[in-house]
């Protein structure tokens, strides 16, 4: 992460400010693309209008960002930076790009084959070595779940192309 | 009378008080564990839940709520890793009992003093929710679009590190409550081209990618951190001379608590620091605090528990959520179909009973159950996190799909769960957002009905008292963070 900059600017919060701005301003393009209101609804407030007044807060909000910092520098008081102070570890990206892949297999899988993929994916990738414990979470987790889920709550769940499911 | 004792029949069913003691049991256990927590508990079962009888699913939800509460307690005291926020204050002076060897001690403090706390907040919740219906039943749109600005405005002083922030994400919680089809004109907005999202987007996968999937991201980091492991500990309930000890500072905390529990957005972690430092003020011994001393664990836990049953009332009096975990049961109550707010209490009054009944069960269920099973409830932290967190993962994945049998709601939690830990990392809060994301339809619903009754006259707003009343609240709200700075400012000045 970025050191904040001595000055009464925060660097990493402007970066932040501007990232919020330019989205506040492709919602206000959004607002533009609403169908037209028929005449009949002419005297209701118009559906852009909440929208764009929420997009105003925030935009007004976000300019403030960058100068929190000195406001609260003022007052002793710097516990801004406390969790992002370490930049991001790999693993989290990791992690959600894993997840990432494991929903978008989940169709094809079905539900059953994804929880197994999800209980023995994720340890692993986070250093899990322990063959024994990590095979019986990886089966027995899953099938617990979904023997409870299917059969006591009646939830149908996707078989997947293996047509693998409890059901 | 009649409504009371149907609802309290209700509550002390047996397969109510079932659910009641597992809901207990889940809020410890999520509560103990460093990274779960009551509103993660509670976003995780909503989906399950929904298959319930209304009453059983939020009866379950409410006992969870208090013991969530205390369950954060356990770990704080035996490992100074507070399971849950609202804990925070009672480690310091509870781990450095432990330390000393009064492990059981401190447990046994926190647990009398939280259920006290928690019991009071809930004669006044019982007192409080059928008068404040009473009086909120005669708002019309305009009084309550001023008191959601209020409620809304209190986000500035919320906990969490930044007002700023807190009302940043407040206000991307109200846009995100936009998205779907505007119902003055009917026309679509921010859908995309997704029919999933013509009806607005669903809360239960936004909270779970929120609350769970973003926690999932974070502990991804520390999974290799090594568990501390935990004592041998026999939990004693306080003795005569504790309990005469604490007995005032339990009773200002529990009054401190249900007060704050009240206020719109103020949850139980600001409580507890409140009690904690109101405790100090009034201690004698304010010098030995931080070392291990009784008032040190009454105050905070007497209030956070108090603000559990203070939170309630706004919940349903007023359909406006008193923390972050009331927004979830807010949630929960418009998924089993209920508008909150004070209709709720008039038209189906036993339901409220029955919430009391269920709470006031739960308070004791976790003093019997957190003594009793605090040395395994702390055990629990041992579960290596690298099969803890994928399973809370499968657990999010399925209760996501099985709201509408849906992946699209699976992606959706996805989504959240990114935005979530991006938000955590730069100073966001998952609650505001929660909480802009539950109040942003009442926001501009009652806007557009109020400007319907005003021929689009925006200053006639101001011709209600009670709307000036909540502008002016709502103003107070905004600058209180900075009075606040102000007065301490000028009180450490004044020591100097």
């Amino acid at each position: 992460m970025r050191r904040p900059a001595p000055g009464r600017v925060h660097r990493t919060d402007l970066a932040l400010g501007l990232t919020i701005l330019a989205l506040v301003g492709a919602g206000f393009y959004l607002c533009t693309t609403f169908e037209e209101v028929s005449p009949l609804f002419a005297d209701s407030i118009p559906p852009e209008f909440f929208p764009r007044l929420m997009l105003w807060v925030i935009g007004v909000l976000a300019l403030l960002l960058p100068f929190e910092h000195a406001f609260r520098r003022k007052r002793g008081d710097s516990g801004l930076d406390e969790d992002r102070k370490d930049a991001v570890r790999p693993i989290a990206y990791i992690t959600f790009a894993a997840a990432l892949a494991l929903v978008a297999a989940a169709e094809w899988l079905g539900a059953y084959l994804t929880l197994v993929a999800i209980c023995f994916a994720l340890p692993l990738l986070w250093g899990e070595r322990r063959w024994t414990p990590l095979a019986a979470f990886a089966l027995g987790f899953p099938t617990a779940v979904m023997v409870l889920f299917t059969q006591a709550f009646q939830i149908y769940f996707q078989p997947g192309v293996f047509g693998l499911s409890l059901n | 009378m009649e409504p009371i004792l149907e609802g309290l029949g209700l509550a002390f069913s047996l397969y109510n008080m079932a659910l009641v003691i597992a809901g207990v049991l889940i809020g410890v256990l999520f509560g103990a564990l460093p990274g779960l927590s009551s509103p993660l508990a509670i976003a995780l079962l909503l989906p399950f839940t929904i298959m319930l009888e209304p009453v059983s699913a939020i009866c379950m939800m409410a006992a969870l709520y208090c013991a969530g509460t205390f369950g954060g307690s356990i770990t704080a005291i035996l490992i100074n890793a507070p399971g849950a926020p609202p804990a925070v204050a009672t480690a310091f002076d509870g781990y450095p009992m432990a330390r000393r060897g009064e492990a059981g001690r401190a447990l046994g403090l926190a647990a009398v003093s939280s259920v006290t706390g928690g019991l009071l907040s809930l004669v006044v919740f019982i007192v409080a929710t059928p008068l404040l219906a009473e009086v909120a039943v005669s708002f019309r749109p305009p009084e309550y679009f001023a008191l959601t600005v209020f409620a809304l405005s209190m986000l500035a002083s919320i906990s969490g590190r930044s007002s700023l922030r807190n009302l940043i994400a407040g206000a991307v919680g109200v846009l995100v409550s936009t998205v779907g089809t505007h119902l003055g004109t009917g026309i679509e907005r921010f859908t995309f081209g997704f029919h999933e999202l013509t009806e607005g987007v669903e809360f239960v996968p936004v909270l779970i990618g929120l609350f769970a999937v973003s926690e999932m991201l974070v502990q991804s980091q520390t999974a290799d951190m090594a568990v501390e492991r935990i004592r041998s500990v026999v939990v004693k309930l306080p003795g005569m001379d504790d309990i005469r000890r604490v007995a005032g500072t339990v009773l200002r905390s529990s009054g401190i608590g249900t007060f704050i529990g009240i206020l719109p957005a103020e949850g139980s972690t600001v409580a507890a620091i409140i009690g904690y430092n109101e405790a100090k003020r009034w201690s004698p011994r304010k010098h030995e605090f931080g070392t291990g001393v009784p008032e040190g664990i009454a105050g905070p836990e007497a209030a956070n528990n108090a603000a559990t049953g203070g939170a309630m009332v706004p919940t349903l009096a007023l359909g406006i959520p008193g923390s972050g975990t009331t927004a979830l049961i807010l949630a929960a109550l418009i998924a089993h179909g209920f508008r909150p707010g004070p209709y709720l209490i008039q038209k189906t009054p036993e339901f409220v009973y029955a919430i009391f009944g269920a709470m006031a069960v739960g308070n004791v269920a976790f003093l019997v159950i957190g003594l009793a099973g605090a040395k395994l409830f702390a055990r629990i932290t041992l579960i290596p996190r690298t099969f803890l967190w994928p399973m809370v993962f499968g657990f999010s994945v399925i209760g996501a799909y099985s709201l509408s049998g849906s992946f699209f709601d699976v992606w959706v939690m996805l989504i959240a769960g990114a935005v979530g830990f991006l938000m955590r990392r730069h100073g966001f809060g998952a609650a505001p957002l929660v909480m802009g994301l539950i109040l942003g339809r009442m926001l501009e619903e009652t806007l557009s009905q109020s400007m319907i009754m005003y021929d689009n006259e925006w200053l006639r707003l101001l011709e209600s008292p009670i709307v000036c009343g909540f502008f002016a609240l709502a103003i107070l709200g905004l600058a209180w963070p900075a009075i606040a700075a102000r007065m301490a400012a000028r009180r450490s000045r004044e020591k100097e």
